[in-house]
């Protein structure tokens, strides 16, 4: 009897152990990375980043996905232990302030050098540079509404009610909703209740906020919707789906959005972090990526054909004028306008 | 084997849950109490008195009433059905009311995406039959969390309720008969009390599962936020564990003061069960 409580015993300890243990690794056993990104795009992005940085430095790379604010939370956490991490710059901004990440190298980064200007340092010297910039547009199925759009304003036509959706002020565009929302409403300069109270007009209208850009596109493939404000890089989703769907620069002009990556604070490979965004920056990576269309080029050595190009940010006159956010002046508010967001808009 | 020592078959259990389970939910709720250095109820006054907090509670606990509601007016008669069966075309209709349960609720609201959609199999059907013109918006809507919620729950309600109908003595409602008492009667007088036990064992599984769920809201419900998706939003998006210590637990003392009141109705329907 005696021996099977004895059995007992060290069955449950051996259990506690074993979930409190760590396990160890042998030194030929390729190291661990684990790299938080959006996952919008999660084949081509294993086979054109990832699986190539695994074979040269032995690595095994670990992707965690989720949209930005629930991935900078994770880190928050400290409990996944994230090796790298993107982020659109406005969510980086907020890490950095949070003293969430590391600083940076740049001579382990050379390939910095052949980034377009605005995207070496979006968030200081110190910190992981951008390598694309993005495009947040007005998408709409041109066959289904009356005129053409043109202006954000034509977001509160009575003919896309109930078939408009609308990002949550959670996500990178949220902000931008909001600051389009105040110009349609006149204020200038900006004026958070002007904007609140244009948005509450719009509201009745909205079938669903959406959190991430792939329940944007499933919405549009499914025919629930068919006008959204939209990043640019899921419109490709988009169109696949609805072929005379068409992404526009509104009238007002359309909003900027840089990715960024850096490494996050307490990371134990950091070199190979910092080889890992070089790889990220370099011509060739970026060549592939622009022709299948996963992000536009920020390398400035990159060059694409005109049938290449399409669907990118490739002209840099369209980039000059896009317009960029006060990322500041938005950190501040955010608290205060997701609870509003919430209240006067969502519910 | 010696009494005295027979509690220590508990033991590996009863570690794994005091470890992972009682300790993380009294450090959750105790947290709530805690604001600013000092122990306080503010937090939930705050809470309470707020519209925007309390519609998201109502809808919950209305969506969640709801559900159980429908699967017993839609799970009673099946498992009456079912126990009565022989036993190879029980085990037939049992697996086939579990068999829903082996999909992940993850494709099951993507179904129903495809089923209530705009132009989801429902509306195209309505539309050709020509009951419509226009497609009505079922996606979204605390309609479609319900029907994704009976879907997911409905076979606990069923199982529950044919274990305990299953042993119910029909010699009893033989007697009844005998001496006179009308088939409706003997059901009334016999077989619902007998199937009580069951029926808030179903109630409760079904009631919880719906409270708590989050796949069926957030898929099939768009904005419209319950406690589950509010508590995800809070922590998760917006670091606020504050108020989502809150949330989580009253969303424990909530299916506890359910819990209660459907054992209280439980007694009053079967006084001897």
């Amino acid at each position: 009897m005696k021996k099977y409580l004895l059995f007992i015993i060290v069955i449950s300890f051996l259990f506690i152990a074993a979930a409190c243990g760590s396990n160890s690794s042998s030194s030929d056993e390729p190291t661990q990375l684990v790299i938080s990104t959006w996952g919008y795009n999660e084949d081509l992005e294993r086979k054109n980043i990832i699986e190539p940085f695994e074979e040269e430095h032995n690595v095994e790379i670990i992707l965690d996905t989720g949209n930005n604010s629930d991935r900078l939370n994770r880190v928050r956490l400290d409990s996944s232990q994230i090796d790298i991490i993107y982020l659109s710059d406005y969510f980086a901004m907020q890490a950095i302030e949070e003293g969430l990440f590391e600083t940076i190298d740049r001579s382990n980064v050379p390939n910095i050098e052949d980034m377009y200007e605005i995207l070496q340092a979006p968030l200081g010297e110190e910190y992981g540079p951008a390598y694309t910039v993005g495009m947040f547009g007005l998408a709409y199925d041109t066959a289904a509404a009356e005129t053409p759009v043109t202006s954000w304003g034509d977001l509160w036509r009575d003919e896309f009610s109930n078939r408009l959706a609308m990002p949550e002020i959670t996500t990178t565009s949220g902000p931008m909703v909001v600051d389009f929302a105040a110009k349609q409403a006149g204020a200038d300069p900006f004026d958070a209740d002007l904007a609140f109270e244009k948005l509450q007009e719009l509201s009745p209208n909205v079938l669903r906020f959406y959190g991430g850009s792939a329940d944007l596109v499933n919405m549009f493939s499914q025919g629930e919707i068919i006008i959204g404000p939209t990043m640019d890089f899921a419109f490709d989703g988009i169109v696949d789906a609805v072929p005379t769907a068409e992404l526009i620069i509104p009238d007002e002009g359309a909003y900027a959005y840089m990715n960024t990556i850096n490494i996050v604070k307490g990371t134990e490979n950091k070199e190979l972090a910092e080889k890992f965004i070089n790889w990220a920056l370099s011509e060739e990576l970026q060549t592939q990526n622009a022709i299948d269309g996963l992000n536009s080029p920020g390398n400035t050595l990159v060059e694409l054909t005109e049938e290449q190009a399409e669907g990118l940010l490739y002209d840099s006159d369209v980039i000059e004028s896009l317009i960029v956010l006060d990322w500041e002046l938005v950190n501040n508010e955010l608290e205060a306008w997701t609870d509003r967001w919430n209240r006067e808009i969502v519910e | 084997m010696n009494k005295k020592y027979f509690y220590l078959l508990l033991l590996p259990c009863f570690l794994f849950l005091l470890i992972f389970m009682v300790i993380p939910i009294l450090v959750t709720t105790l947290s709530s109490f805690y604001l600013d250095g000092r122990i306080t109820l503010e937090g939930y006054r705050s809470f309470l008195t707020d519209h925007y907090f309390l519609n998201i509670l109502f809808r919950t606990l209305r969506i969640s009433l709801l559900t159980t509601t429908i699967c017993i007016i839609l799970g009673f008669p099946v498992a009456y059905y079912v126990s009565k069966l022989n036993v190879k075309l029980k085990f037939i209709f049992i697996a086939a009311a579990v068999f829903p349960l082996l999909i992940s609720p993850v494709v099951r609201s993507f179904s129903w995406m495809a089923i209530l959609g705009r132009e989801g199999i429902f509306n195209t059907l309505l539309k050709k039959i020509g009951i419509i013109n226009e497609p009505i918006q079922f996606l979204y809507t605390e309609l479609a969390i319900v029907i994704g919620l009976v879907h997911l729950f409905l076979p606990l309600m069923i199982i529950a309720l044919i274990g305990v109908m299953e042993n119910i003595d029909y010699d009893l409602v033989k007697a009844a008969q005998s001496l006179g008492a009308s088939r409706f009667t003997s059901f009334i007088k016999i077989v619902f009390p007998l199937s009580v036990p069951g029926l808030v064992v179903g109630s409760v599984l079904v009631f919880v599962g719906s409270l708590t769920a989050y796949t069926t809201p957030q898929l099939l419900g768009g904005s419209r936020r319950v406690m589950s998706t509010l508590l995800y939003q809070q922590s998760l998006t917006l670091n606020n564990w504050y108020t989502a210590s809150i949330i989580a637990t009253i969303m424990i003392v909530a299916t506890f003061i359910i819990i209660g009141i459907m054992n209280k109705i439980a007694q009053k329907l079967n006084p001897k069960g």
